[in-house]
């Protein structure tokens, strides 16, 4: 319990707080101290605000390169630019050159008639349509992988549209010289 | 009013936080001369309290993202000091608590209480106390410390604190009664 010669101190404690230090010098040796440690601080950047809107920044402007030509010019060739694109046009290359080849095969088939040949141009320009929309679509959502492998099913579905009338073909071809053989 | 000065405190302590330098020069003007004082009635040497000081708010800046606002700022840096200034002592092996040669001087009967107190009496009287006083008497009477945290500060048992404060006050009142 406190007597009152405590209690008198204890209330005017500030009485005794009457010191005056040197404030300038002190801190200049405080401030030289704290720049000095600042320097040689490694300041993790994830943490500040500055870097987090730079970074944004950084990552909007780089998908508007990506995805500026096509969402500003949508028919422009300048969408080759772009990696997603560029990926389309490989598959679609590979594929066109697969499948020109084929139909082209058809074409010049001697046991093919026209109406045959007519039937299955036809068929081919179905599908056609079918991959210029998906490709519109593409142009919309370029990350849409369904639309790529609907474009990558579109292809294969031609190609195996030819194969099995190549098949067709070869196969009656081998049944009527097989008849012939056995006439 | 208290809490408006607590609020501007925060804000200045969120901003030094940040490394704001403004708000740390703010903050240091604020308590700079009160550490000064704990530290020079702690050290005793104008030098010793300059560099305890200043090494005090060093660190404080340095460690300011560890102050969660359990104690106001003031008590926080206050510790800082103390645990600084009985460091500084440490080192220039000057004793922390009472020399038995002390004791040996004081009378056993408990002095009279003192009529009129007279605060500049017991300034000069505590500056005329021997180290191993002055310190117990500090902590306990000016900066508020229970015999608990004394004891955490100083490194002894609370019982020790208690006991040496007894003597420490019974000397204080012996030398403000001859002033």
């Amino acid at each position: 319990m406190m007597d009152n010669f405590e209690k008198h101190i204890r209330e005017n404690k500030d009485f005794f707080n009457d010191k005056k230090a040197d404030k300038n010098k002190m801190w200049d040796a405080i401030s030289k101290e704290l720049d000095t440690v600042e320097s040689k601080k490694v300041i993790p950047l994830w943490k500040s605000t500055g870097f987090k809107i730079a970074a944004s920044i950084i990552i909007i402007l780089g998908l508007l390169t990506i995805a500026g030509p096509i969402l500003l010019h949508p028919n422009n060739a300048g969408i080759e630019t772009s990696y997603a694109n560029k990926e389309v046009l490989d598959i679609e290359f590979h594929y066109k050159n697969l499948v020109e080849h084929q139909v082209k095969l058809v074409q010049e088939h001697p046991a093919l008639s026209k109406e045959d040949k007519k039937e299955f141009l036809s068929f081919m320009q179905d599908l056609d349509d079918e991959y210029d929309e998906l490709k519109i679509e593409m142009k919309k959502n370029l990350d849409n992988e369904r639309i790529l492998e609907a474009l990558i099913g579109n292809y294969k579905k031609r190609i195996e549209l030819i194969e099995n009338l190549l098949k067709q073909i070869n196969s009656s071809k081998k049944i009527n010289e097989d008849y012939g053989y056995t006439l | 009013m208290e809490t408006i000065v607590q609020n501007t405190h925060k804000e200045l302590v969120e901003k030094s936080k940040l490394g704001d330098r403004n708000s740390q020069y703010k903050l240091y003007e604020l308590y700079v001369d009160a550490m000064y004082s704990i530290s020079m009635r702690m050290v005793g040497i104008k030098e010793d309290a300059e560099d305890v000081v200043q090494d005090s708010f060093i660190d404080a800046f340095k460690k300011i993202n560890s102050f969660k606002y359990e104690s106001s700022f003031g008590a926080w840096l206050k510790r800082i000091v103390i645990n600084k200034s009985i460091n500084h002592l440490k080192v220039k092996r000057i004793a922390l608590t009472p020399i038995e040669d002390h004791e040996y001087h004081l009378k056993d009967e408990t002095p009279e209480p003192i009529e009129k107190i007279d605060l500049i009496k017991v300034k000069l009287g505590i500056e005329k106390l021997p180290q191993g006083y002055k310190q117990i008497i500090c902590l306990y009477l000016i900066e508020g410390y229970d015999h608990n945290e004394i004891g955490e500060i100083l490194e002894i048992s609370t019982s020790t604190s208690k006991s040496q404060y007894h003597r420490a006050k019974k000397k204080l009142i012996e030398i403000i009664k001859g002033l």
